[in-house]
């Protein structure tokens, strides 16, 4: 296989994203944020629609963190115990959520297509 | 409810458990206090989502472990654990507490009765605590509901009504 095709396959793994994980991403390409915040980011961010439990959100953070999408955040506060873990986007996290962004914008570019045809 | 909530971590494989168990009980903890301030609703809806999820999480995990990571399984847990598109209707929801209520209040006046009778013949069979069939009833209903969902979806696939189907419906439609 082709280093090219590899790194695009590395780059593809997991795309494209559930909502969940892109609002996850999304909470995540600010600032680092810890597990409870990423919540009441997504929450925050779907108007209330997706709602997430914490074995959801552990079980994508698990993956993210194993794609190397993510990764954890040491804080230099002292008073930062092991449940107050913090994530941040890694540079291939950033790049694919640019990339899974990009398709949506040319997905909601061609739907929009019929629907400004039929209005006219 | 933590302590239910820390033996359902505790069904998770060990190396998981060690990486996240801490976190996710800190983030549980957090979410609960929040959860706290709202109507009885919102607190049901949080801990059915919380079980679930954690059920769910369980099983992808265990799951994993056995079909590799790369396996791309995924239980069917975010029409659960999502409340996308949430189209409860309230009466059904008033109904369902009432229900609830109902059925607490039958046990606490069985409970009541239980207690007045004078005990003259010691039980035969020791009664089993609730809290030790209580994580199996969860796993057997889980399984069972999942089984049903898996079912219904396999009737609405073979008559060509599911979602797939649909969607392919409406695409020949526009075009």
């Amino acid at each position: 296989m082709a280093l090219d095709d590899m790194s695009r396959q590395a780059i593809t793994k997991g795309l494209p994203l559930t909502e969940p994980v892109l609002l996850i991403l999304l909470s995540l390409a600010g600032q680092p944020q810890h597990g409870y915040a990423i919540l009441k980011d997504v929450e925050r961010m779907s108007d209330g629609r997706v709602v997430l439990s914490t074995g959801t959100l552990y079980g994508a953070i698990r993956r993210l963190l194993e794609y190397d999408w993510i990764e954890r955040f040491k804080e230099k506060k002292e008073d930062v115990s092991r449940g107050r873990q913090a994530y941040r986007l890694t540079a291939q996290g950033r790049r694919n959520l640019q990339v899974e962004i990009d398709r949506m914008k040319r997905i909601t570019r061609l739907a929009s297509l019929p629907v400004a045809l039929k209005e006219r | 409810m933590l302590t239910v909530y820390r033996q359902l971590l505790r069904l998770y494989p060990k190396a998981y458990r060690q990486q996240f168990a801490d976190e996710m009980l800190a983030v549980f903890v957090d979410a609960r206090a929040d959860i706290a301030k709202k109507d009885f609703f919102a607190q049901t809806i949080f801990v059915i989502c919380e079980i679930l999820g954690l059920i769910g999480g369980v099983c992808g995990e265990h799951l994993r472990g056995l079909l590799g990571p790369d396996s791309g399984f995924q239980l069917p847990t975010r029409s659960f654990i999502m409340r996308n598109g949430f189209r409860f209707p309230k009466t059904t929801a008033v109904l369902m507490t009432l229900i609830l209520c109902g059925v607490v209040l039958a046990i606490k006046r069985g409970e009541e009765i239980a207690m007045s009778l004078p005990h003259v013949n010691s039980p035969i069979v020791p009664i089993q605590p609730v809290h030790s069939t209580m994580l199996p009833g969860i796993a057997f209903f889980s399984i069972l509901f999942y089984s049903a969902g898996l079912v219904g979806w396999a009737i609405l696939f073979a008559l060509r009504r599911s979602g797939v189907h649909r969607l392919a419906q409406m695409w020949g439609d526009q075009k």
